[in-house]
């Protein structure tokens, strides 16, 4: 579907075929040549979608332009509100400016006047990741849009999307909080994180800050860039546009909240997006932006995540209509490609592999939403239709079979359905057979030792546990198991040498809240003076911890 | 600490795919997380056992564990420590120590270790009662008691219904109720009968030869949800004369249940001996000891009736038989049984035909017991299912 190009032919640059790209969030810089010989006013004008510059220029409502030099990172000490700077990262070498749409279009079609063959050589990956489709209310403003040459589409206010960052600042550090309290000012001042502030102010970045596990700083980072792209705090209910950057913040902003248990948070800022459907959300509606792009805006994680966030607030009933349409959807593209149609139901013009890699895409989406399904009923306690899904999802996943199967023995132990766990782990015996190496016999004996636990005897079930360590001595679940097993069975001493011993030895992983909890309530039951012990435990987590370490499993407060 | 089972812990995934902002970093974060299934890291339920955070809820015939530990806080060693727990219910102490000997010494930081279980027999408040005895390093002699208050509920609804059957076989059904704020899984529903039936349980099909229970793939109650269970109760050859002519109250047997919760907390519970009231005979009992199914329209059919004299005084009967609109009796009606002796029995075969089509119902025999003058009306025997003879009846 293109649009005609109603922006002359006139271009500046000598004909040239945009260079094939691929980027992690290809757009219009498939459109340009190299910077260095560079139309600036093209690329300042769109988005430079690249791993590390992240410009917001296509955004009327953002705030001011930048200065000419402006900084690699925001000035230290600028605490709380972000400001609206322009960030850039190393890469890019004009200086930004503010958008002028209409005015640069010409340089989009640069050297071909033929926005077909433009419009075909859009990235494909693009084309099946995006597609979606749209309800009925939302395909009949797009088509409005695709039928107008010029001037506004009227849409009403209540059917676009205008999110707003809802609080400012959750940059805070439960450790440095509880290390002020118990251990000290002059400890706590040891406390090092990254924060918000340390690192570039670009996506390079935001991709630090969580693989530390600094994810308040993190979410504090998106926050910062939406609000440069105009939708920051105190933005919600205000006209905006979006693009696949801006989307792809809020889908990290909206996980890492998420991720941090801020449940509530991430709902208040998922409202104004309502169903992930409306008009303003798709590629179609951008047509001067993104001129011949189809689809939706929306990451495909975002949709599962928005349906998922229901089950954490106690609606587990709303998680599952939403993942059924989700549901439906994919399984009506799945249908649309085996009939040799394209995904949306039309045409297809790809070829047979990029049909195949499509249906590989769609089919692995469909397995995902199934497994959310599962995870969702088995959250309900309805173990007999969990249980069901679960089933389905080997069917997306062969290769978790084993895992599943002992999942789903886990689950009736859980019952108390001894006899049919026991019927579970015996087909894991039978298909980890086929497996070599040593993750297929761990399995093996880690259902044996759940079956034990269920039969009451703790030393068998420690017997098992030991034996897995002495195959995998890293085997955190092993270790916390057989300590778990050790106090059952009278020696707590024993038991919090073996959780102490393994939380030294490598805190990176060991630091894990299951274990602290695990330590806490033993060290709580050995004496009534646990406290001391406790916070040498807040200490070790202070050296190692990013700020989402959930600090409760210290019961400190 | 009470140590109910450890439960599993749980993860909440988040992904995202290749092309989206975070590229393969959930995924790396979730794969170094240790409490996730490795290999299935979107799988909730994960395999790392988190220990009870608090004391929960504890049940009529489940088993009380706990963990008992005495710490030396202080730095000097003290001597000569026993430690004992008993239970304190509202009826009885008992002592649960699994050991009475003293420990010699225990060194500072040391401690004193003991799982004591107990099955807990009674509903309402228990109290776990610790109680230490010390000598000090100067040796003074302490003593100290803590105690641990809580409750025992009711675990199960149980509510029990008879159904007399025309022959001598009793039905009963059991309904039972999970009380408990967690899925119950029933290993074992059985009736024990007394010692006057023989029982067969009607709650699991051979299918395939194995058995398969009638609760399909519903293998668990969630709470508050409730289950019917049945049996068929028979009485034994040699109380099968008396059977016919027991009054009032009978003891049938008992329910034995065993139940497991979480990771396989077992409980166990019997119910007192159920109690069925007989149906009142009267003087004189018939009853049925052979009927078909299914007879043909117009066509003479054969049944066999039991008499028996459930009263203390001998009889003399005689018998009419009485036809209605449906039911039509062979043979002469009026005469002389005999004499029928206190608590024994004759058997009489009788033929009938029915005129009407459907499901008619045996009506009409009177027997009059010529000693007292009295009759005895006996209508609504048994059922039977007439059919047109265009449709062959296998008799």
């Amino acid at each position: 579907m293109v649009k005609s190009p109603s922006f002359g032919g006139a271009s500046e640059a000598s004909a040239r075929t945009p260079p094939q790209v691929v980027q992690p969030s290809p757009s219009l810089s498939t459109f340009f040549g190299d910077t260095a010989a560079s139309h600036s006013l093209a690329s300042d004008f769109f988005d430079s979608f690249t791993t590390s510059a992240f410009i917001s220029v296509s955004n009327p409502g953002a705030g001011s332009p930048a200065p000419a030099s402006p900084p690699p990172l925001a000035v230290p000490g600028t605490e709380g509100r972000p400001q609206p700077v322009a960030m850039r990262g190393p890469q890019a070498a004009a200086p930004p400016a503010s958008p002028e749409p209409f005015a640069h279009i010409q340089a989009v079609f640069a050297g071909s006047d033929d926005p077909f063959a433009t419009a075909l050589s859009m990235s494909e990956m693009d084309r099946r990741n995006d597609a979606w489709l749209p309800g009925e209310a939302t395909r009949g403003v797009l088509r409005a849009v695709a039928t107008q040459q010029r001037g506004a589409v009227f849409v009403d206010k209540e059917n676009l999307t205008m999110p707003g960052l809802r609080f400012d600042n959750i940059q805070g550090d439960a450790v440095k909080d509880l290390m002020l309290r118990f251990l000290g000012e002059k400890a706590a001042a040891k406390r090092q994180v990254l924060n918000a502030d340390s690192v570039e102010q670009s996506f390079v970045g935001l991709k630090q800050l969580i693989s530390c596990r600094n994810w308040r700083a993190a979410v504090d980072l998106c926050g910062r860039l939406l609000t440069a792209h105009g939708q920051g705090y105190g933005k919600s209910g205000l006209p905006t546009s979006h693009t696949t950057d801006s989307l792809q913040l809020w889908f990290v902003r909206l996980a890492l909240l998420v991720k941090l248990g801020l449940f509530q948070n991430a709902e208040m800022e998922f409202e104004p997006f309502g169903n992930l459907d409306q008009p303003d959300l798709y590629y179609e509606y951008y047509p001067h932006v993104y001129p011949g792009r189809r689809g939706s805006m929306v990451p495909f994680s975002m949709r599962i995540l928005h349906a998922e966030l229901q089950q954490y607030l106690g609606n587990p009933q709303e998680s599952l209509d939403r993942l059924h349409k989700v549901k439906t959807v994919c399984s009506k593209i799945l249908a649309n490609l085996e009939q040799g149609l394209a995904e949306d139901g039309g045409i297809s013009s790809v070829t047979q592999e990029g049909r195949q890699a499509s249906v590989r895409l769609w089919r692995s989406r469909l397995g995902r939403v199934m497994y959310s399904m599962a995870n969702c009923l088995l959250l309900m306690k309805d173990y007999v239709l969990a249980v069901e899904a679960y089933h389905s999802v080997i069917k997306y996943y062969p290769e978790q079979e084993p895992q599943l199967l002992s999942g789903i023995g886990r689950i009736s132990l859980q019952i108390g359905d001894i006899k049919t766990a026991e019927k579970y782990f015996q087909d894991v015996e039978k298909v980890t057979q086929k497996l070599d190496g040593l993750q297929g016999k761990i399995m093996v004996l880690m259902n044996s030792a759940f079956l034990h636990l269920g039969q009451n005897n703790f030393a068998e079930a420690h017997r098992f546990f030991t034996e897995i360590l002495r195959m995998d001595p890293t085997n955190a679940v092993a270790n916390n198991n057989a300590a778990v097993c050790l106090l059952y069975l009278g020696k707590l001493k024993d038991s919090l040498r073996q959780l102490e011993a393994m939380v030294q030895q490598d805190p990176r992983h060991y630091l894990h809240e299951s274990v602290l909890f695990n330590l806490t309530t033993m060290y709580e039951l050995e004496s009534s003076r646990s406290m001391q012990k406790k916070q040498a435990l807040l200490e070790a987590v202070a050296g190692k911890e990013g700020d989402s370490f959930n600090a409760q499993c210290l019961k400190l407060a | 600490m009470r140590l109910t089972k450890p439960t599993l812990f749980t993860n909440i995934p988040v992904t995202c795919e290749e092309k989206d902002l975070p590229g393969d970093l959930f995924n790396q974060l979730m794969r170094d997380d240790p409490s996730t299934v490795n290999g299935a890291e979107v799988l909730m339920l994960g395999e790392m056992l988190t220990l009870p955070q608090n004391f929960g809820n504890i049940f009529l015939g489940e088993t009380f564990s706990s963990y008992i530990s005495v710490h030396n806080d202080s730095n000097q060693v003290v001597k000569d420590i026993l430690v004992k727990a008993d239970l304190q219910t509202s009826s009885q102490r008992l002592n649960l120590s699994a050991s009475n000997a003293a420990v010699a010494e225990l060194k500072p930081d040391c401690c004193i270790d003991d799982v004591i279980h107990h099955e807990v027999k009674e509903i309402g408040t228990h109290i776990l009662v610790c109680a230490v005895s010390y000598t000090t390093q100067a040796g003074e002699k302490m003593y100290f008691r803590k105690f641990f208050k809580f409750q025992v509920l009711k675990p199960l609804d149980v509510k029990t219904k008879f159904y007399n059957a025309e022959t001598d076989e009793v039905f009963l059904e059991a309904q039972i109720q999970n009380m408990t704020t967690s899925p119950m899984f029933m290993e074992k529903v059985s009736l024990e009968p007394s010692i006057m039936y023989n029982v067969t349980e009607l709650n699991s099909v051979s299918q395939a030869g194995e058995c398969v229970s009638t609760f399909g793939s519903r293998a668990y109650l969630q709470p508050m949800d409730t289950r019917q269970y049945l049996y068929c109760l028979k009485p034994k050859n040699e109380f099968a004369e008396k059977a016919g002519i027991i009054k009032g109250v009978t003891v049938i047997g008992k329910l034995d249940i065993v139940w497991k919760t979480n990771l396989g907390e077992r409980g166990r519970l019997q119910t007192s001996q159920l109690q069925r009231m007989a149906p009142g005979y009267g003087d004189v009992r018939l009853s049925l000891e052979a009927i078909p199914d299914t007879v043909n329209l117009e066509e003479p059919f054969h049944i066999t009736c039991k008499i028996t004299n459930c009263s203390e005084r001998t009889m003399d009967l005689v018998l009419e038989m009485c036809n209605t609109n449906s039911i039509h009796w062979c043979g002469i009606s009026g005469r002389q049984l005999g004499k029928l002796h206190p608590s024994s029995s004759l058997c009489l075969a009788l033929t009938l035909l029915s005129s009407v089509q459907g499901l008619q119902s045996i009506s009409g025999l009177r027997l009059t017991d010529t000693f007292l003058k009295r009759t005895y009306e006996y209508d609504d025997i048994a059922q039977v299912c007439v059919v047109s003879s265009a449709i062959k009846v296998e008799s």
